[in-house]
This record gives C-alpha cells, structure tokens and sequence, in this order.
C-alpha cells in the first residue's frame, strides 16, 4: 500500500515536474518577437550606403535590359520594314500584325516590350533616387560618377527604343511615376532623351575599364554614337527638325575623330561579325551582352532556331523578304546577310529566304539552336559612319570626310580593305544624302533598323508598295493597313490605357 | 544581458503571472467525486452532472472528465441531451465513470468554439459542425473531402492530383490580394494544414462563420475558423481496423483532331497559303489506321490503398487513443505517386483531481513523385501541352528515342517523354506536438494552458527532362534540390470561470497567447549536366549553378476575454474581445482590436414549445463582430529587392544584380471584416428534424491588396478597398424514417452569396489581376471591378466572324473573329464573366435497412462561369499553340460556308469571351452501399463491407474535364486564387474513384 502511494507520488512528481519544464520552457521560448530584424533576409535599405550596392544596382538595370532583349519581342516593331518578315501562319500573328500594317492596340508583344522598356526606365529612375547623398560619403567620386553616368545611358537608350516604336510617349521621371501622366509631345521626348545622353557623354569614361571589346559597359563613344542615331531622327519624321542634321554630323564626327580612344573600329570581314566567337568586337558601340550556357535566363534567344525554316527544324518567325533579297547587290554583303547556301524556293513551308545575322553563319551556331550565347550589336560603327555621311550631305556640308566614311562601308561590303580607296568602288559625286540612305538599306538589313529608316525619312508607301517579287512566289503576307504617315506609329497598349486613360491614343 | 532580461520580464509578466497562479494551491478541502462521461464513440462532452435535490452542478470538460463536491449519501444526476439520464449513488465512491446511452430523441450535441465548449442549444452565433458520424460513411483520404458539401457556407474546390492544395472558402471571399484560407485550429493550436491530418483522427470538426464567434480569433479569423478536435480514447480498449482500395480514373474525355484528320488539315492550311503539303496520302493513311492518342498517354487508372489501425481506450486516470495510417496513391497523370504515413498519440492523465495533463503527438511523412502540379510551366500545365501536342507523332521513334519536338502544333516539348523521363521527389516531415495542462481551482474556476510547438522538414529533389542532349538544347535537364523548414510555436493560457446563481449562468474567459513562426530555405539547381543522375549533378560549369538562401519570421501577441451569460437557458448574452499585436505591421500600425457581442432567445421554455409535438424547439440568434486578417507575406511592409537579376558583362560569367520588386509602406494595417448575422433554429417533432436559417453581411474595409504601382513592375502593399459578403446559410436534418428496420437520415445545406467590390484604391475602377493567359502575353485575364464581384473575367467579346457581305475594318479579312469595339474601331477589354458561385448546396442522405446501408451524397454549384483556357489553346494560334486542334475547325469559316469559327489561320484570342462557359455542375460525390455483419466471429464487434464510388456522375454543360477545379494555384500571394477562380489552364480533374473497404472493430 504505501509502496503504491510512493509510485503514486512518483507519477505525481514527474507530472509536476514535466508541468514545470513545460511552463519554463513557455516562458523561456521569450513572448512574442514583434520586430524581427529587417535585414536578416536581405531586406535593403531606401538608399545605397556603398558604391559595391550601387554597382549591383546597375548590374540589376542590365538584367532588365536583358530580359527586355532577348526576345524577338524587343524588336517586333521592325518587322514592319521591307527587310522582314514572319510566317503567314502559326502563332506568329503578333509579328503579322507590324508586317502587315495593321497594329492592334491589343498587341502582346506590343505590350510586353512597353512593360519591359518601362520596366528599365523605372528601374533607372529608382537608382537615381536611392544614389542621391552619395557624393557626400567617403566613396570614390569618380566611380560614382560614372555609375551614374551608366544610368543616364540605360535610361535614354530605354526612351528612345519606345519612342522609336510610339512615337508620343510617357516620360517618368521619379521611381514611383505620377498615375495619371500623360504622353509628352514628341520634341519634348527627345529633348528628355538628348539630355540623358548627354550627362551620360559627360559622365562616362572614354573606355570602361575592364570590359570586353564593343563596350558592353557604354563608354562616352557610347553616349556619342547614340546621340547621333536620335539627331538623325529628330531631323526627320515626324519632327523635322532639319538643324539636327548638323548636330548628327558632329556628334558623328566626333565618334570618328576619336574612335581609336573609344575603341571602335570597322571589322575587316563583315562574315565574321555574327560568328559567335566575334561576339564581342570593337566595331560594336554598345552590345547587350547574352550568356546562353548560363541558361535561359541569360540567353538570347531571337536567333537561330527562329530564322530557320521547319525544313531545318526551324521555328519560322524571323525571315527575310524576297523581293529585297532578290534587289539585293550580290557580293561579299550579300554572302554575309543571307544564308544562300540554303535555296528558299524549295522549302516545303514557307519559301522565304534566310537571314545569315538570324540564323548564324553555316555551321556556326549548333544545329537547332534555340537558346545562344550571341550578343546583339545594338549600334555598330558601320551606322556612325553613314550617319555622317547622311547627315553631312543632309545639311550640305558634304566633306571629303563624309564621302571617305561612305565608302569605307561600300569597300568592306564588296569584300576590299575597307580603309584603302578603290576607284571601281569608291564614289566621290552625286546626292551623298541618298548613296548614304540607300547604303544603310544593305548594310543593316534584318538587323531591326530598317523600318525607323523608312519612317524618319516617310518612305514607307514607297518601299512597302514595292514589295512583290517579279519571280513566281509573292510575298506572304500582303499589306492590309495604311501605308500613310499616321499608321508609322503603334499605338499605346490597350492594357496601359485601360489603368490610366491619359495615355489614350 | 541584465536590461535584456528585464525587458524579458516586462514582456512576460503576463505568463509569469499564470505560472505564479499556477504554483499555488486550492484551499477549498472538500469531499470531490470525479470521473468521465463517455459514450460509445467516447468521451461525452459537456454532460452535466447535478447533485440531487442541490443547486450543486457541473459540466463534463472536453475529455468527458468533471469532478464535484458531494457526500457519499448524495446522488449524481448524470444528463446529457440526446442520451438518457442516469442517476448513481456516491456511496463511497471517490471516481465515478459514467457510460451513456443515447437517446432516441437526439436534440442537442456539444459544439466546440474557441478556447472552450459549449452546448449547441448554448450557442449564439453561427456555428457548422461535422462529425465523425457524417463522414465514416465516405472512404477519405483527405480532411477537406469531409467538409465538401457537408457544413452550410463552406466550399470546398482544388486539384484532382493526390496530396495536392485544396481551396476551402467559408461564406464566400473578402480579399483580394491576402490569403482566403480559414484559420485551421487543431486541439487548440493554430495554424494546422488540413490536407495533412488523418481523416480517421477527427472526432468533429467546427466552422465558425459569423463574426461573434469569429472574433475570439480576432485578427486570424476573417476568412472563418475551421476547429479540428482529434479523437480521445475512453473506456474498454478498442481496436479498430480500417482499409479500403480505390481505383481512380478519368471520367470525361476532351476531344482533339485525330491523328489523321489533324494532317488533313495541316495540308490543308499550307496548300492554301502556296506551301507543299506536309504528309504524304500515304502517311494519312498509316495515321487513320493507326492514330496516337495523347490524351490515352497522359492518363492512367490510379490505384491507392489506405489503411488504418486505431487502438484507443482509458483505465483509471489514463486515456489514450493511438493511430496509425499509410495512404499510398497512384495518380491518374502518369508517373504520379503519393504516399503518406501518419501516426498519432493522444495520451491524457489526470495526475490529480486538480491537475490533468495531455500530450497529443502527430508525425507525418508525405512524400509523392511527380505532382503535375509541379509541370505546370508559364505556358500550361501537362495536360495542355498534351491536348495540342502533335498527334502524329509518337512519344517514342522506332528505335526507342524520345521524339521531343515538333514543326507543328506545341512548340513545347513532348509533355509525355517530360513526364516519362522526369523524377521531381518531395518528402515532407511533420511533428506537431500539444501538451496541454488543466488545473482546477476550484469547481468553477480553471486554468488551462496550450502549448504547442511544430516542424515541418520539406525537402525537393527534382530532376527534369524536356529534351535530348542530342538536341543541343543546353536546357535539356534541370536539376533542383530545395530545403524548407517551418518551425512554429504557441503558448495560450486561459482561465475559465463558470457558476450558476439560481437560474443565472455566467462564463468568463480570459486568455493570453503569443505564437511564432519561421521559414527558411535554401536550394541549389543547376541545368545541362553532363551526367544522368541527379545525385552527380555536381555541375562542373559553375555558371550553369545556383544557390538561393531566404527566410521569413512572424510573430503575435494576443490578450481576450470573454463573457457568456444566460438567464435560465432562455436568453443568452456573449461578448467578446481580442487584442492582437502582429510583428507584420509596423509599430503604431500593429494593434488590433476585435470586439464582438451577440444575443440569442430560446423559447423552448415556454409552454407552447414544451408541450409541442411538430415544433419541439425555436431560437433565435443575432450578432455583430469583427475580425481582421494579417494573412499577408511578413515583408508586405518593407521595401524589397530581387537579387536574381543576373547580367553577364563578359558573356560568360553571371554578376548578380538587384533590382527594385517592392516599395515598402509603413503605414500598412490590419484588414477588417465587421459581419452582422442573423439566424433562426427550429427543431421539430421532438428534434427528429431540425433546421437552420442564417443571414449574414460582411463587409470588409482596408482590404491589404498587393497593387502594382500604375506604369510599373513594383508591388506596393495597401489598405484599400471594401467588399461586401451577404447571403443565406440553410441546413436542415433528420431522420425522415425510422423504424425497426429501416431508417433514413437525411440533411440537406445550401449557401446562397453574393459578392461586390464596393471601393477601390486610389478612386479606381478597376484593378488588372495578376494572372496571365498561357499564350506568354500580359493581358490580363481576370480583373477586379468596383460595383462587381471579385473574380471578373477579363477579356474581348467575341462576336462571330466577319462575313463577307460585313464593311470591313482596316485589316480585317471576312472570315476573322469580330470582336466587340469601342467608336474608333479598337477592340474593347472588359468583364466577361464570373468564376465565383453564388449558389452551392449538398445533399447527404443514408438508407439502412437492417445490416445493409446505402449513403448518398449530391453536391452543387450555380451560377458561376468558366475561362475555359483549354479550349482557347486546342484552338491555336497564339503563343506556343501552332495549330489547331479543335474538332471544330472542320467547320471553320470559308468563303462558300460562313459559319461563325473563325477562318484558318486568323488571329485567335485566347483571352475571349468565345471561351466562357457555363460552370454549373451538379454532381454525385458519393454512392455506398455496406454491409454490417453482427458477430460473425467471436471477438470482434463488428465487421462492415462495403463498395463506394465518388464522382459517379456529373451533370454540367461544360466542356472541359471539371467544372470545380481552378488552375490558379492554391496558396500564392501574387496570383490570389478567389480573384481568378474559375479559370482553367489545364488543371487536374477530380477523378472517379471506385473504393472498396472493409472496418473492422474488436
């Protein structure tokens, strides 16, 4: 009995004792902890407290570059030039819709290439309001600003690629942009574009350190090249402004004038520009720089695969127009822009010629390569050279100069030194303007620019009229809008509209 | 250190102050009688127990335990309603353990509400509940199958794959962006996942609707509370053995263009446009006489088993009740298996008369290969990819190599080698622990405390095959191993006060309760390994490698009270309120306050009622409350960066970036729901049937919505915008017959809401939802519009096609899909349907005559709509969808036969009212018919058998596979699901199941 009562007392103890380490345990487990450290999970501070966070900063502005990029969707506006064209079919009828002139406000692509362009844009401008105070730390204020500069680049770079699809456009300035802003007139958005150009020439270095070739990283050549590419279209449609002209020429020159201090160069061999292992060369004055092998993420993806006819495993999106590849000049140009090994008439698809600068060179990229390591050209040197030469002639100031810059391209697309004068090759008389005009035509056909060409200079009724081909197969898809000025320009998206009717078309 | 532990004490104080009570003893020295109250499911809760001829009288506690202050010449009237009474001398007794008999008029039942129990006839707010009863009769694998159409106000919808989230909604959804989820409280401690508790452990299982009862929640409860009480063992011991086999398969089919006639029409197409036709007549031939059908590939019948073995029972002061379960599955997509072990300890011991003390242990393992839920990518889940996918050509060549893409149809790659090919392992470890301690003061004075504390260990080992490395795809595997853990804490402690004064009833409660929780993951994966296996994924390329590291940490602090009061078991007064401090909100912006009050009047005194043989009982009830909801990521406040934005300057090396995702707001508070309910019970011929009626409105203010901000990527969290809730809760139940031989028993519930949002931030109105269709576009296909319920779907109204005798717009050929537009021509976006039903009911009968019984169950939903995603794919032309596959492009538009599909080769929008259907569904959830066989050997109680079969029959217009599921996912705080339900992209159909089972009982 008393043995009982003892193991009773036992069980009684160990429960008092069990009650207590539980109770103890309750109260040492500490109450509620209501403000847990906000940076324990990489929670950031409102501003930059090192140029190392800023650094990343910037690095995160590329990567919204990137993912803007790396789609054909960046560039879909241009499939309105003569140069290209997609398939009449498949799910390519976003594409259809800029080839045959008839842009939808409800466009998807023309919707994600807005999100992502203004994606960039605010990112920049997040960047430069968490940056602000800087200059009053103990960082290195050299590298500040050049950091800064790189942001007034991106920034301008991102405006003037919306502008160039939109025409009126809105410009945020502040991280958080007012909701109900609206589009700026068009001269206002390239004033805004042309000064963030220019703190961006002020700020940046004449080579930044430790880049790759083709200033991956801007360089004030950079800044300069751009300029230039936004003077040339401020003096044409819809502004006019035919005094820009002379400013195109000058920032031109100087890109020329000191092309050796920025790096820049024409490469010897137009071939070997789109072979992957030239990804990264000096005749580029800003590359978006892609890195495949490191995954889709990183990777471009508008080449290869996409130009490729299914006969070849193909994914059809990105072809060439035939009637322009039949006008084409033949030689060494030629050789590098098409793929004319492949005989487009006997496709079992759609008989459309080959983009090269799509597809690869032969053997170049792997067979049925969808996700590649190529970097885009965003600007070459090759266009500061013809834009000098345009502009000059443009604004009557047809130098010696101007006509040597065209006919170092006329010499290189027929496979010559291009920096040694040829008499069978060279010009030296007649309207420098239109040589230079019509130069541009071959030189960057499918590389997206042709249609901004038809636009500034409103001959997009005269080359898209032009289009069928004499031979037996038509092109595929016909027009069916407006050919006239007011069609040049997609409208806003339908989606942006409807969450803030000011920027109604 | 010392001001640390200061700062300790001050915060603790009140807990300190428990344990202090805690350590002191009653001086009360009198006689006490205790015991349990059981029945023959247990413990019986809630009985009360009267000394004759006194006003001396208790109530038996959760576990059926009380004890009493009475004289061996006393006697104990043991009463329960529903059982019959019994009267015991004392005697010289010191325990008495009482086993009741029920009754056969069954009027009242204990309900449990928060941090206590009370009488149903008690209650004054809106209450459902669940027993075990009205679900041993469906063979379950899952808790939320349980509540399906069983409890009035509570929908139920989610996944067809096994194991996967399934959405429970009570009276409807408040918000737009925070989590709808109902607070989950298992045997007192929040915040449990019903899809892994063990059906078969649940004794009842309670949903708090309205806001009086809600808001001893208080800031938890906005979206309901669903109280889960596992099951306590008493009296002799018990064995019970439970197993039962189901055989799950598809139940409709979706149809595409067969092989043969898919490459007639693909001829067709390229002949049209000047192009060589892709298959030879001779090809056709082969693909008529031997079509592969993708669909046949993608499914299976699913085979899964559980058993169950439970051995519960009590001795002296010890009451146990232990369970083991093994749930294996095999899913109806290919390659899917789910298995799940679970065992669970519910030990209690009543150390003293004073002091008792319970542990409830449970752990689980889940683990299953390959969810589809899992493959569902940016441009669709499997079974969409399946259903455009090439159907000439096989999975596999002749020489057995994986085909793993097409020129035509999905540009993606072959769903079925991806799936075939693909091992993606998750296995997740549960440990829930609940001690939980009561001591008496004295007969009506206790306290109680909770602790609970839980792990949950998840890890994935996946490893992903879409393509050959022939291909030179570098993307061709994806490795991934990913690491969560969740660790989480709770300490409540109540004290309870409880008397009688004549024929006053007072009962007061008082609680202090803090709880914590914290995630953390980390997972490595890397794509392009060179070798096969997952485990030497060691990927020597370290570009092609990534490590991420994140984590997350809540807490809350809650004080409440609260106050029950009735006056002679007539009129019944409560009020409440909760305090809650959450660590999401910034300081000043942290405290909530949640009071509630309501009222209810019983006529069941009057004569009219107690003498009454068609109506037997009446009460009325009214409320008002509130409730608030924190359900937000515990970042909402801050600003956030994204570190994933990764650059490669040199083209070769990753440098990791960061960008700007989320603007923090300070300001940022808690979401409140006030509702006001009023509900009406009726019992009739002496409670053999009884009934329901509650209305309700909600309205909830401060909504926390996830905004974009205008013309940006940034999420912002807000307070903005109201939605109202009202409706209609309607149960009735009974046994409609009953007699020596056969009986029926019957319920029937029906919910009728009704949803608006009636403000919106910043004086918008409308807000483009987050979800996106699978073409890869960013339309948005789900809006929330002020003036309309939530879950709007957002698109173009499709209006035929352009005939050629139409004026045709710019750049409209006859033939194209016309769309609705504005005055200067553009294609207009706006709502076009809802995914949200209004009216939902079940049905839930169960015919027994003699040894044999049959249960019946119906559910329904109405007006409601589905996006029907799939179709608008199967009908290609956007995004990876090529071409089309739709039987229906047969009879496309042609210049000699203007039907209204449009022509071949136009531009389709997925995002169209051309894809809106009609949800409406009614369904046969389950049929059963089993055999009880009375002592067929000696030893064992009973035997039942039985043959069941869910999802037998569905009646809907709908065109798809389910009308029920949404594709959304189910917990994700970007794409809230209630805005988008009702939108299908290929989820996962609720298969029909065929179940074969036995239950033993020794």
């Amino acid at each position: 009995m008393k043995n009982y009562k003892n193991k009773k007392s036992i069980v009684k103890r160990l429960a008092y004792a069990g009650l207590f380490v539980a109770i103890s345990a309750t109260v040492l487990q500490g109450c509620a902890n209501l403000d847990p450290d906000p940076v324990e999970f990489n929670l950031p501070p409102e501003s930059f407290a090192s140029l190392t966070d800023f650094d990343k900063g910037i690095t995160g502005i590329y990567s919204t570059l990137l993912s803007a990029a790396q789609w054909t969707t960046f560039y879909a506006a241009s499939w309105a030039g003569d140069d290209i064209t997609t398939h009449f079919a498949s799910n390519k009828a976003d594409f259809r819709q800029f080839d045959q002139r008839v842009v939808q406000s409800t466009n998807g692509r023309l919707l994600n290439n807005w999100n992502a362009i203004y994606n960039i844009v605010n990112t920049a401008n997040s960047l430069l309001e968490r940056s602000q105070g800087m200059e009053n730390l103990d960082v290195d204020q050299d590298r500040l600003n050049i950091l800064i500069g790189e942001v007034y680049f991106l920034r301008g770079m991102a405006l003037f690629h919306a502008t160039r699809v939109h025409g009126k456009i809105p410009i945020p300035l502040t991280a958080i942009p007012d909701p109900n802003i609206g589009l700026s007139e068009q001269v206002d958005v390239y004033l805004q574009i042309e000064s963030d150009f220019m703190e961006a020439e002020m700020r940046l270095p004449d080579v930044y350190p430790g880049q790759e070739a083709g200033a991956p990283r801007p360089n004030k050549g950079s800044a300069k090249s751009l300029l230039a590419r936004l003077y040339l279209d401020w003096a044409g449609f819809p502004v006019k402004d035919v005094s820009k002209y002379t400013s195109a020429a000058t920032k031109a020159k100087e890109v020329i004038d000191n092309a050796a201090l920025y790096q820049f160069e024409l490469s010897a061999n137009l071939e070997d520009l789109w072979k992957v292992a030239n990804r990264f060369n000096n005749e580029s004055v800003f590359t978006i720089s892609y890195c495949g092998s490191c995954g889709f993420n990183t990777a471009n993806l508008k080449d290869g695969i996409l130009g490729l006819p299914s006969d070849f495993g193909g994914w059809q999106e990105t072809f060439a127009e035939i009637r322009y590849f039949e006008d084409f000049p033949e030689g060494a140009r030629k050789e590098a822009t098409y793929r004319t090994d492949l005989d487009y008439t006997t496709f079992s698809d759609q008989k459309s010629p080959i983009f090269k600068k799509i597809a690869g060179p032969v053997d170049d990229l792997p067979a049925a390569a969808f996700i590649t390591d190529r970097n885009d050209f965003y600007m070459r040197y090759a266009e500061v050279l013809l834009i000098y030469a345009e502009a000059s002639g443009r604004s009557g100031a047809s130098s010696a100069d101007a006509w040597e810059a065209l006919n170092m391209i006329r010499r290189r697309a027929e496979g010559l030194p291009y920096a040694s004068a040829d008499s069978s090759i060279d010009v030296t008389s007649g309207d420098l303007a239109e040589l230079a005009f019509s130069e541009r035509k071959w030189e960057f056909a499918g590389e997206y620019l042709r249609w901004f060409d038809l636009v500034r200079m409103e001959k997009v009724e005269e080359a898209l009229i032009a289009r069928d081909s004499p031979g037996a197969i038509q092109e595929h898809n016909e027009i069916q809008g407006s050919l006239g000025t007011s069609n040049y320009f997609s409208p806003v998206p339908q989606a942006i509209i409807d969450l803030n009717p000011n920027l109604g078309n | 250190m010392k001001k640390q532990f200061f700062e300790f004490l001050k915060k603790c104080f009140l807990s300190g102050l428990f344990f202090a009570l805690l350590s002191m003893n009653s001086a009360i020295g009198q006689e006490t009688i205790s015991g349990t109250v059981t029945d023959n499911l247990g413990p019986v809760v809630g009985a009360n127990i009267l000394v004759k001829g006194s006003a001396n009288g208790t109530q038996t506690d959760f576990d059926g335990n009380f004890s009493i202050q009475a004289s061996p010449d006393d006697v104990l009237l043991i009463s329960y309603i529903g059982y019959a009474s019994q009267s015991i001398k004392v005697g010289g007794q010191k325990t008495i353990n009482i086993v009741l008999a029920e009754d056969a008029s069954l009027l009242d039942e204990v309900v449990v509400i928060g941090y206590g129990t009370s009488k149903k006839s008690d209650l004054t707010g809106a209450v459902s509940q669940v027993t075990a009863k009205s679900f041993e009769n469906q063979p379950l694998t899952r808790v939320e199958d349980a509540l399906q159409g069983r409890a009035a106000g509570v929908s139920v919808s989610g996944s067809g794959a096994p194991g996967a989230g399934i959405k429970v909604r009570v009276r409807g959804v408040n918000s737009i962006t925070g989590n709808n989820d109902p607070l989950v409280v298992v045997d007192g401690v929040f915040g449990g996942d019903l899809r892994t508790i063990n059906p078969n452990d649940i004794a009842s299982i309670e949903v708090l609707k309205d806001a009086s009862s809600l808001a001893i929640y208080g800031s938890r409860a906005s979206n309901g509370v669903i109280l889960v009480t596992t099951k306590k063992g008493a009296g002799k011991a018990k064995i019970s053995f439970d197993h039962f086999v189901s055989i799950s398969s598809q139940a409709r089919s979706i149809e595409t263009l067969g092989s043969g006639d898919f490459a007639r029409q693909k001829n067709a197409g390229l002949i049209a446009n000047g192009a060589d036709p892709a298959y030879t007549e001779q090809q056709i031939s082969a693909l008529d006489a031997n079509p592969i059908n993708y669909e046949d590939q993608l499914f299976q019948t699913g085979i899964g088993t559980n058993t169950q073995l439970a051995v519960s029972g009590g001795k002296d002061n010890l009451r146990y009740f232990v369970s083991g379960n093994y749930v294996n599955q095999t899913g109806t997509v290919i390659s899917n298996e789910y298995e799940r072990f679970s065992l669970r300890s519910n030990i209690n011991l009543d150390v003293t008369d004073k002091l008792s003390v319970g542990v409830n242990l449970y752990g689980s393992r889940e683990s299953e290969v390959n969810n589809p839920d899992d493959f569902n990518r940016f441009k669709g889940s499997s079974i969409l990819k399946t259903l455009t996918w090439d159907p000439t050509l096989p999975v596999q060549d002749s020489d057995g190599n994986f085909i793993t893409s097409s020129n035509f149809a999905n540009n993606g790659f072959n769903p079925i080698g991806t799936l075939l090919r693909s091992n993606r392992d998750r296995a997740a470890d549960r440990l829930n622990t609940n001690i939980n301690v009561g001591y008496k003061f004295t007969n009506h004075f206790k306290y109680s405390l909770v602790v609970g504390a839980s792990t949950i260990n998840q890890n994935i080992e996946s490893f992903i095959r879409d393509d050959n490395p022939s291909d030179a795809n570098p993307d061709h595997t994806r490795v991934a191993y990913t690491n969560f853990r969740n660790t989480s804490h709770q300490v409540s402690n109540i004290l309870n006060y409880n008397n009688s004064f004549n024929k006053h009833n007072l009962d007061i409660t008082g609680v202090y309760e803090f709880q914590g929780d914290r995630n953390t993951f980390n997972s490595y994966n890397t794509f392009a390994i060179a070798t096969g296996g997952i485990y030497l994924a060691d990927n020597e390329d370290q570009s092609r490698e990534n490590f991420t590291n994140d984590g997350n940490q809540n807490a809350i602090q809650s004080y409440l009270g609260r106050v029950q009061y009735n006056y002679n078991n007539s009129l019944y007064l409560t009020g409440s309120m909760r305090i809650d401090e959450s660590s999401r909100f910034a300081k000043g912006n942290r405290t909530g306050y949640f009071p509630s009050g309501a009222i209810a009047y019983s006529f069941n005194n009057l004569p009219f009622l107690e003498n009454g043989t068609t109506l037997s009982s009446l009460k009325l009830r009214a409320g008002w409350g509130q409730v608030g909801n924190q359900n937000i990521n515990s970042t909402a406040r801050f600003s956030l960066t994204n570190d994933a934005g990764n650059y490669p300057f040199d083209g070769s090396t990753l440098v990791s970036g960061s960008t700007l995702t989320q603007v923090g707001n300070p300001d940022l508070t808690w979401e409140t729901t006030s509702q006001t309910n009023i509900g009406v019970d009726i019992g009739f011929f002496s409670g053999r049937l009884n009934a329901s009626v509650d209305y309700f409105k909600k309205t909830t203010e401060d909504l926390l919505l996830r905004t974009i901000i205008p013309g940006t990527s940034f999420a912002k969290f807000e307070n903005a915008g109201v939605v109202d809730n009202q409706g209609i809760d309607f149960s009735l139940a009974g046994t409609i017959v009953q007699n020596d031989n056969f009986t029926w028993d019957s319920s029937f519930n029906l919910s009728y809401v009704t949803n608006e949002v009636t403000e919106l931030v910043n004086d918008v109105d409308q807000i483009l939802g987050n979800i996106r269709p699978v073409d890869g576009t960013e339309n948005s296909i789900n809006v929330i519009e002020l003036g309309q319920p939530l879950g709007q779907f957002y698109g173009l109204t499709f209006l035929g096609t352009w005939k050629s005798t139409d004026v045709l717009p710019e750049g409209i050929q006859a033939g194209d899909a016309k769309y609705l537009t504005d005055e200067e021509g553009n294609s207009v976006f706006s709502t076009i349907g809802n995914g949200l039903p209004t009216l939902t009911w079940g049905f839930n009968n169960t015919f027994t005559y003699k040894n044999l019984s049959l249960n019946v169950f119906i559910n329904a939903a109405h007006n409601f709509d589905v996006y029907n995603q799939v179709a608008a794919a199967i009908n290609g032309g956007a995004g990876d969808f090529r071409d089309d596959l739709s039987p229906l492009s047969v009879n496309k538009w042609t210049p000699q036969n203007e039907t209204d599909i449009p022509r071949r080769g136009s531009l389709n929008v997925l995002n169209s009212s051309r894809y809106v259907e009609d949800g409406s569904f009614v369904r046969l959830s389950n049929l059963k018919l089993g055999y009880t066989f009375d002592e067929v050997i000696k030893g064992i109680e009973s035997l039942q058998v039985y043959v069941s079969g869910q999802n037998l029959l569905l009646l809907t217009d709908y065109t798809g596979y389910d009308p029920e599921v949404s594709s959304t996912p189910v917990n994700q705080d970007l794409n809230n699901t209630d805005a988008g339900a009702g939108i299908d992209i290929g989820a996962y159909p609720n298969p029909r199941t065929l179940t074969l089972g036995l239950k033993l009982q020794f």
